[in-house]
């Protein structure tokens, strides 16, 4: 079937128009996503608490693999999504603590958060193993991947 | 003596002002202080020694603070009270005695008092990822992130004291060519004998050893109940 030059026009138009959307797809308003990335942030805190717990009391394989999967889950999860222009003000849960250089120092946070993510995988990679000492020690990088982040692009609650 | 000195110059009379007590409180703090900032650079796993180290200092904070009030002539507090008269003769020139003199008093005030802060305040600290304060636990988040916030603004404070306590020593010791680190290390100054200082014998000192090792078992937060042993969910 031989399209009609109109239709032909009207089809790419509205591809392009979807695509456009596609590549902006912004969920959630900018409180929500404040709010969506403070739970996110809690919960591996939870989950940093979890596998520290377990370092220093009895060591629960299991648990740690649960905890570790959760982090690696959330470091994998996209989250600079969270981070769209705009919400660098407003609150969650509460004000949000993003420092405004978050939004302007793309490559240092792409940095940050690549590093983090590779710490991320390899905990849920030690975790499965289970050793231990192996879990402690990653437990560390990963700590400190975290904090990189806080120290530059996190005001601190005061 | 006279051996240190050889020739014909007579042997300067000394007197003994700083106590060992005191002199190892003072190297001890120094080290410390300089773990306490390097594993905390450091991060990650160095955080655990960050806080034990950190207990240290509360104890040896507390030892010096009891020893301020017990411990012998140049140690004691009420010595060198930098009262606005003391400071007045300071700064005319007419100051005359042993010890610390009233600037310095000051100097050894505020880092003693910035440092009881800065410990104070790091045991209720929480960096919100892998790490805090013994004693965080009894208190509520809001407060302490407020005081987190303070052991992270003590940070500053604490190295420009630091800095102005080694800049004013290097001062004596290039313009006024007075050496203060040799008498912190042997304990002898320039002086005379009969200005030495007196007191602070065993039963003080064991009366403040035990105040400090008080304070660093209320430090360590190990009179806390542990925590629940982690329940296996289910689910
Ligand atoms: C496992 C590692 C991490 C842990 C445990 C962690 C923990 C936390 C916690 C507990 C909060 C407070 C959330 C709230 O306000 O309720 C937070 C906030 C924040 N974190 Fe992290 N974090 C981690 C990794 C990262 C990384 C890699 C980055 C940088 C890409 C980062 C950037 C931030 C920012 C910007 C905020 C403020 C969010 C807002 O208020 O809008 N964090 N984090
Ligand atoms: C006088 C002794 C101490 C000094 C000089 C000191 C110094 C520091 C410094 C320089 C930092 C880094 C702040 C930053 O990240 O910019 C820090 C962080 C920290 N310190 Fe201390 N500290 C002392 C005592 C303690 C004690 C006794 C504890 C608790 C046991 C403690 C717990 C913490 C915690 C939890 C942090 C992490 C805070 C954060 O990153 O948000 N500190 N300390």
């Amino acid at each position: 079937m031989r399209k009609h030059p109109i239709a032909v026009l009207f089809g790419s138009f509205v591809a392009v128009a979807l695509s456009g959307i596609a590549s902006a797809q912004v969920v959630g308003k900018v409180e929500d996503q404040i709010r969506w990335r403070q739970s996110a942030y809690q919960t591996m805190a939870w989950s940093m608490q979890r596998i520290k717990a377990n370092v220093e009391g009895t060591f629960n394989k299991d648990q740690v693999t649960q905890a570790a999967n959760v982090i690696a889950a959330l470091a994998n999860a996209g989250m600079g999504a969270l981070y769209q222009p705009g919400s660098d003000h407003g609150r969650g849960w509460r004000e949000t603590n993003v420092k405004p250089e978050f939004f302007k120092e793309g490559e240092k946070v792409r940095e940050l958060a690549q590093a983090f993510n590779r710490e991320a995988n390899e905990m849920a990679k030690v975790a499965a193993a289970g050793d231990a000492a192996a879990v402690k020690a990653q437990f560390g990088k990963l700590g400190e991947s975290c904090k990189a982040c806080h120290e530059k692009f996190r005001k601190e609650e005061k | 003596m006279c051996g240190v000195f050889p020739g014909k110059t007579p042997p300067p009379r000394r007197a003994y002002v700083w106590d060992l007590p005191t002199r190892l409180f003072h190297w001890a703090l120094v080290c410390c202080v300089a773990i306490a900032f390097v594993t905390a650079k450091l991060g990650g796993n160095w955080m655990a020694w960050h806080g034990r180290v950190g207990v240290l200092i509360v104890a040896l904070l507390v030892f010096r603070l009891a020893w301020g009030f017990v411990g012998p002539t140049y140690a004691r507090f009420m010595h060198f009270l930098p009262t606005p008269r003391a400071l007045r003769d300071y700064l005319q020139g007419r100051w005359q005695a042993q010890g610390h003199n009233p600037l310095g008093a000051l100097s050894v005030f505020a880092l003693l008092g910035v440092l009881c802060l800065q410990a104070g305040s790091g045991l209720f600290s929480d960096d919100d990822v892998a790490f805090a304060g013994y004693l965080a636990p009894l208190v509520a988040k809001a407060t302490s992130d407020r005081l987190t916030f303070a052991h992270r603004l003590g940070e500053e404070v604490l190295l420009a004291l630091v800095a102005l306590h080694v800049g004013a020593i290097a001062f004596y010791a290039l313009v006024k060519k007075r050496n203060l680190v040799a008498p912190m290390i042997t304990g002898w100054a320039e002086g005379r004998p009969e200005e030495s200082t007196r007191g602070g014998g065993v039963k003080p000192f064991l009366l403040a050893f035990c105040l400090a090792l008080a304070a660093a078992y209320g430090a360590s937060g190990a009179w806390l109940p542990p925590p629940p042993a982690p329940a296996a969910a289910e689910w």
